[in-house]
């Protein structure tokens, strides 16, 4: 059962590709540290930004076929039925530093 | 040179205070527990910094043993705090960062505690209570070291997809300067146990690397935590035309 955004994310990038299950998480797994992200405490910002600008490559390189159309049609998806998921992240490091210098 | 050995202290203590304040106003605003953390920090830090070094500010006769005990356990009270910080902001869920919270606590609770019923100061390589307590806060220096530069290398690769902005990237960088320069304070509080076991006077190595570390910790903290305009647009603008330099 998805519980977190990454499962949400990765559950949908395995249904709309030929990617099982073990391939689709760990691809995303690796855009997400090349974005330097947590995979625990992800937003839907985050993730759509590293849909937008890392996974189209990345499956590129997996032979998915029409990355970028793969890429948008996941992340539309996942913007519906993430909302619940989409964790605060007023507690998160940058949030926290953002806040501390006054900026 | 000497007779002015206080002043660094006295004017890293001025500066934790303001700091102190102005993180407590913060705190009541957003009444988050980071901010509130780090303003006792700073509070204690500077109580301890300028109370230490007061009696050579105002020409007074040194501490008595009793006072200098005080002072050692208002030192040790802004360390709880700022692990307590490092631990809610990077590791909020690691076990092991509370148990690294409750050793250094337990060699500093034990140490000063050792350390207040002996009623001696012993500022010596061969005092096992005065090693106990250096590592006790010393390891949490090192920490903040090391969990800054990890979140700096994290939110580089976040702002070269837009998702942070360089100024925070440059205020993992400033705090990680930071936390280098107390772990270099605190080597000088070896080089000053050294000084002590040896020939009984403090050496200018010992006083210049103290005064140095204070002087530079203030230097940075001011940049993070009351960046003035011309440094925060000079971070933005080397960002936008350097992409792989930002955050400095």
């Amino acid at each position: 059962m998805a519980t977190t955004l990454f499962d949400i994310a990765a559950e949908r990038l395995e249904e709309s590709t030929d990617m099982d299950r073990l391939a689709a998480r760990g691809t995303l797994r690796l855009a997400l540290k090349e974005a330097g992200l947590d995979v625990e405490n992800l937003s839907v910002p985050q993730l759509r930004a590293v849909f937008e600008k890392l996974m189209p490559n990345e499956l590129d390189m997996r032979g998915v076929a029409n990355p970028a159309a793969t890429c948008k049609a996941v992340m539309d998806d996942i913007a519906s039925a993430a909302s619940t998921a989409d964790l605060a992240t007023s507690k998160s490091p940058d949030e926290i530093f953002k806040r501390l210098g006054g900026s | 040179m000497e007779e002015y050995a206080f002043l660094p202290p006295i004017i890293a203590s001025a500066f934790y205070l303001v700091a102190s304040v102005r993180l407590f106003r913060l705190y009541r605003r957003t009444s988050e527990r980071p901010e509130l953390l780090l303003s006792v920090t700073f509070a204690f830090a500077g109580v301890y910094y300028f109370a230490y070094n007061a009696s050579s500010l105002f020409g007074l006769d040194p501490w008595s043993l009793r006072t200098e005990w005080m002072l050692e356990w208002v030192y040790i009270s802004s360390v709880f705090p700022y692990m307590i910080f490092i631990r809610t902001v990077f590791r909020p869920d690691g076990a092991w960062a509370g148990a690294l919270v409750a050793i250094c606590s337990a060699f500093l609770l034990v140490s000063t505690g050792m350390g207040t019923i002996e009623g001696e100061i012993v500022y010596s390589l061969e005092n096992t209570w005065f090693l106990v307590q250096w590592v006790g806060y010393t390891a949490p220096c090192v920490w903040m070291c090391w969990e800054a530069t990890l979140a700096r290398l994290g939110a580089q690769k976040r702002a070269r997809l837009g998702l942070a902005q360089p100024i925070v990237v440059n205020r993992y960088l400033l705090l990680m300067l930071f936390a280098a320069f107390q772990v270099l304070a605190c080597v000088s509080d070896l080089s000053l146990a050294h000084d002590m076991t040896s020939t009984r006077t403090i050496s200018m190595i010992s006083n210049g690397l103290l005064g140095g570390t204070e002087i530079a910790s203030v230097v940075v903290l001011w940049l993070a935590f009351f960046p003035p305009p011309f440094y925060a647009n000079w971070i933005e603008r080397r960002a936008a035309t350097i992409p792989t330099a930002v955050g400095g």
